[in-house]
């Protein structure tokens, strides 16, 4: 549902949401759309590894919590074959070793769950505008 | 020679002088043969008798050729001319036949002669032989006196044969054989026996006593005509002392073999040698090592009160090394003698001797590893000759009597010691075992036995092939040798055991082997304790160590899971709130559809829905695990509660139901509640993972006193590494087709817990693509009535 206020811009560039939960991917789609990004949905890692190589999506919002492989595997598989692709691990797993455990396996940001609209808003545009 | 031979020629030239004298008168007379044939007859015989044949033949044919020859030249007559032949014959006849006759008669005559001769010459030799024989030779007459006596009897005798013929047989005989002689001369005499032999003692005429063999024999027809008896006499001395050389030896011998002690053998060896070497004293002095000195340890005499006495004497000495001959003996360590008391200066006890009778006196070490340990002594009442072979003798008798000591010393310490071990053996606490290099029980002390109350048949039988096997066993474990495989570090092992009344024992088996002198294992010592106690309380303290250590784990693992849990809690409430966060804030911030504004409340509303469900359903998995959650039991009908779950999923749009129910179910004693909440939850996640539609069945059964419920779909089913976590916590299956599907990930963990607080199981069988069956049970209730008799009750 494009916004017709979203700027043109931004239309060019894609963000891939990988989600397992239906009411994420809808609400991740319906904020960042209104942002003016193109949105792609994974419902789980391999879609996810999937849709990335093929799309080369400017940056991913990842799930962790996925059926198949995780997020974490997911992202590994991607940056294995795309090293300068932006992954925002967006997880629900927001204790303190969670966020260093992600950050080591090479995230480049955290988007903890629940989030603010304003905060999901932001890591999308700093990592899209550094590509 | 000359006159022997001129005789001799005359002699021989008679015959023919007078026939050459008998021719001449016939010639000068003219006489015819007959006048003068006496004279040539004369001349014939004379040749015959005197001289050898061919001159008794010479002259008869010479004697008839004169005649022939006389009667032919002065032949008178012819009528008469046969005569001359006839005499010439007869002088030839004559001649043979005289002469023939002669010579025998002459030869006759040498026989006689010849066997005179020889006569004299053997009657020299056999008094020769007599008089040189090396026995006693002798003439008695039966009364016994001496008639004749060779020299070598004489000397055994040690009397003159003057001197002999004035005695009798008896006088030179010891007091104590002089009965037997008396006898046996008056057997001879009377005639009822013809020889007699003895061994007796002849006395010298210095006194000393010699042993004889002596034969007597009655001699028949004595040219004197008197009854006489030939006495034989050999000396014997020097057989007898080595008899009694031999014998002494032979008793020292017998005595050690049979002693056990020396104490023991003392009195015999001393006595036995007095006896077999002919002394009247012994006497064994040791060194005493306290007083460096020769004390009187024991003594031996023949009977006698004097000798006693000289024992009691000798009692009170104490002889220094070197000190007389027991002294020289000790000091030396060789034998020594004394062979005439009399006059000895260097003898320890010579007046002491002397007034009990003793002249002779020799004395020999008892040596012990080289050492001598003590001086044995022998005397004798008179005078004595020492022979080298005695010396010899007593040495040797030393030599093995220090022997026999040490080997009785031994042999009294080993019997020692062995009577230790054997009342350690017999009196150990701990049980001893003797077994073979095979393996068999030789023996079992007391403490083994009634350890493992077994009496020995039936531990040697199977006890101990039983704990052998045991033993092996429990080596092997710990990577010991078996028991019979060269053990010599006495290591231990530890075995379970029954015991002959039934009950078991930890029994702790040392093993030794005991080799034999050549190293080879002989027999292998086993030690076995009973250390059932010490391993029961090691059980024990193992049991309790490790359920602490299992406690210890268990908290680990619970703090684990709790970590998990609020993790895993934390993340369904975190995603459940996203939702619920992200639409509020975006209807907050305005600016939206009414139909957006719809759809994202009823996204928050499922999602706060969830998260209630989530916090009941924990909550009840709490109270449950925690046993603070009761069930309330009463009747519970299962056909009807499965109905009713049927009846109020009815409204699903793309799964059909199918119901077969067994109608004369029991009731069960249940909460009735808690079961809809089972049956409702399986049904729910039946119609969940059948996302394409299909059969949902429920099925009733009793069985064995338990309702079994069912729940079958016709769905995804469920992978088979997963399908043993299904009832764990938040072990939602989203593999694959089932990915979509939400729930809190504890309904079947709840399921499982009511399930169990009703005493009832519950399990799972599934196929991928196929469908799953959840399966419980419920124990019936005990009055066992169908509802319809409780409605009809």
């Amino acid at each position: 549902m494009p916004d017709p206020r979203a700027s043109d811009d931004k239309a060019s560039i894609t963000v891939l949401v990988a989600d397992d939960n239906d009411v994420a991917q809808r609400l991740c789609r319906r904020v960042l759309e209104k942002a003016g990004y193109s949105v792609l949905i994974a419902a789980d890692g391999l879609q996810a590894v999937e849709v990335a190589l093929a799309k080369r999506p400017a940056m991913i919002l990842m799930d962790v919590a996925m059926p198949g492989i995780d997020g974490i595997e997911a992202m590994r598989r991607i940056k294995a074959e795309i090293p300068g692709q932006p992954i925002v691990i967006a997880s629900a797993h927001s204790m303190a070793s969670d966020r260093e455990r992600f950050l080591a396996a090479g995230a480049d940001d955290i988007l903890s769950k629940p989030f603010r609209l304003a905060d999901l808003v932001a890591i999308v545009a700093k990592l899209t505008s550094r590509t | 020679m000359k006159p022997f031979r001129t005789r001799g020629l005359v002699h021989r030239a008679t015959p023919y002088l007078l026939i050459v004298t008998a021719f001449a008168v016939q010639a000068e007379a003219r006489l015819g043969p007959l006048p003068v044939f006496p004279m040539y007859l004369g001349a014939v015989l004379l040749a015959a008798v005197y001289l050898g044949r061919a001159d008794s033949l010479l002259s008869s044919v010479l004697a008839a050729v004169a005649i022939l020859v006389s009667s032919t030249s002065l032949g008178d007559g012819s009528g008469q001319s046969t005569t001359p032949l006839l005499l010439a014959a007869i002088l030839v006849v004559v001649a043979v036949a005289v002469h023939e006759a002669v010579a025998g008669i002459r030869r006759g005559a040498d026989a006689v002669q010849l066997k005179l001769a020889e006569a004299e010459a053997r009657e020299e030799r056999l008094r020769i032989t007599v008089e040189a024989a090396q026995v006693g030779l002798a003439l008695i007459a039966p009364s016994g006196e001496w008639l004749q006596v060779n020299e070598r009897l004489s000397a055994i005798l040690g009397r003159s044969r003057a001197e002999l013929m004035h005695m009798t047989l008896r006088e030179v005989t010891a007091e104590h054989d002089q009965a037997a002689i008396e006898e046996a001369l008056a057997m001879l005499r009377s005639g009822d026996i013809l020889r007699w032999e003895s061994e007796l003692h002849q006395e010298r005429a210095d006194g000393g006593r010699v042993p004889v063999e002596i034969a007597i024999a009655a001699v028949a027809g004595h040219p004197s005509g008197e009854p006489v008896m030939l006495l034989q006499e050999m000396d014997v001395s020097g057989r007898k002392r080595l008899e009694g050389l031999r014998d002494g030896l032979v008793a020292v011998r017998h005595v050690i073999v049979s002693a056990t002690t020396w104490e023991q053998a003392a009195p015999q060896l001393l006595s036995g040698l007095c006896a077999h070497l002919d002394w009247d004293v012994a006497q064994y002095w040791t060194v005493d090592g306290d007083l460096q000195a020769l004390r009187l340890r024991h003594a031996w005499h023949r009977d006698g009160s004097a000798l006693e006495d000289f024992h009691n004497q000798s009692r009170r000495l104490s002889i220094a090394s070197g000190e007389g001959l027991l002294g020289r003996v000790w000091q030396s360590g060789v034998p020594s003698a004394q062979e005439d008391l009399s006059g000895a200066t260097d003898y320890d006890r010579a007046a002491e001797a002397l007034q009990c009778g003793l002249r002779a006196a020799i004395a020999f070490p008892v040596v012990i590893a080289g050492t001598v340990s003590g001086v044995i002594e022998l005397l004798a009442a008179e005078p004595r000759q020492i022979e080298n072979d005695l010396v010899t003798m007593l040495s040797t008798t030393g030599a093995e009597i220090g022997q026999f000591i040490r080997r009785s010393e031994t042999a009294q310490a080993l019997r020692r010691s062995e009577t230790d071990h054997r009342a350690i053996f017999e009196r150990s606490p701990i049980g001893i075992a003797r077994i073979s290099s095979e393996g068999e029980l030789l023996e079992a002390n007391p403490a083994l036995l009634l350890m493992t109350e077994h009496d020995f048949q039936s531990m040697r039988s199977h006890a101990w092939p039983d704990l052998l096997r045991a033993y092996d066993q429990a080596a092997s474990r710990a990577r010991f040798a078996p028991l019979l495989a060269g053990i010599s570090d006495g290591k231990s092992v530890q075995v379970r055991a029954g015991t002959g009344s039934g009950k078991w024992l930890w029994l702790q088996l040392t093993a030794t082997s005991i080799p034999d002198a050549s190293g080879r294992p002989e027999h292998v010592l086993v030690m076995v304790e009973d250390v059932t106690i010490v391993r029961e309380a090691q059980d024990k303290l193992g049991e309790a160590l490790e359920s602490q250590r299992s406690a210890n784990a268990t908290l680990e693992k619970l703090d684990r899971t709790k970590t998990e849990f609020l993790s895993i809690v934390s993340h369904e409430f975190r995603t459940a709130l996203t939702g619920i966060q992200g639409f509020s804030e975006l209807i907050r911030d305005g600016g939206l559809e009414p139909d957006e504004v719809r759809a994202y409340g009823g996204y928050i509303f499922n999602d706060a829905d969830r998260v209630n469900r989530l916090i009941g359903d924990m909550l009840d998995l709490d109270r449950m695990e925690s046993g603070r959650m009761s069930i309330r039991t009463g009747d519970v009908d299962i056909n009807e509660v499965l109905s009713d779950a049927i009846a109020r999923a009815g409204s699903s749009p793309t799964v059909e139901f199918k119901a077969d129910l067994d109608p004369r179910l029991p009731i069960v004693a249940g909460d009735r509640d808690r079961l809809v909440q089972v049956v409702s939850n399986l049904v729910n996640n039946a119609v969940k993972y059948s996302p394409d539609g299909g059969t949902v069945t429920l099925t009733s059964r009793s069985e064995g006193g338990f309702a079994l419920v069912s729940v079958t779909d016709t769905g995804v089913g469920i992978p088979p590494d997963e399908i043993g976590h299904v009832f764990e916590r938040f072990r939602r299956v989203r593999s694959g087709a089932a990915q979509s599907i939400p729930g809190t990930g504890l309904g079947l963990t709840i399921v499982k817990q009511i399930v169990e607080m009703h005493g009832g199981k519950i399990w799972v069988e599934s196929a991928v693509g196929h469908g799953s069956a959840f399966h419980f049970t419920l124990p019936l209730a005990a009055e066992n009535v169908t509802p319809l008799q409780r409605r009809h009750a």
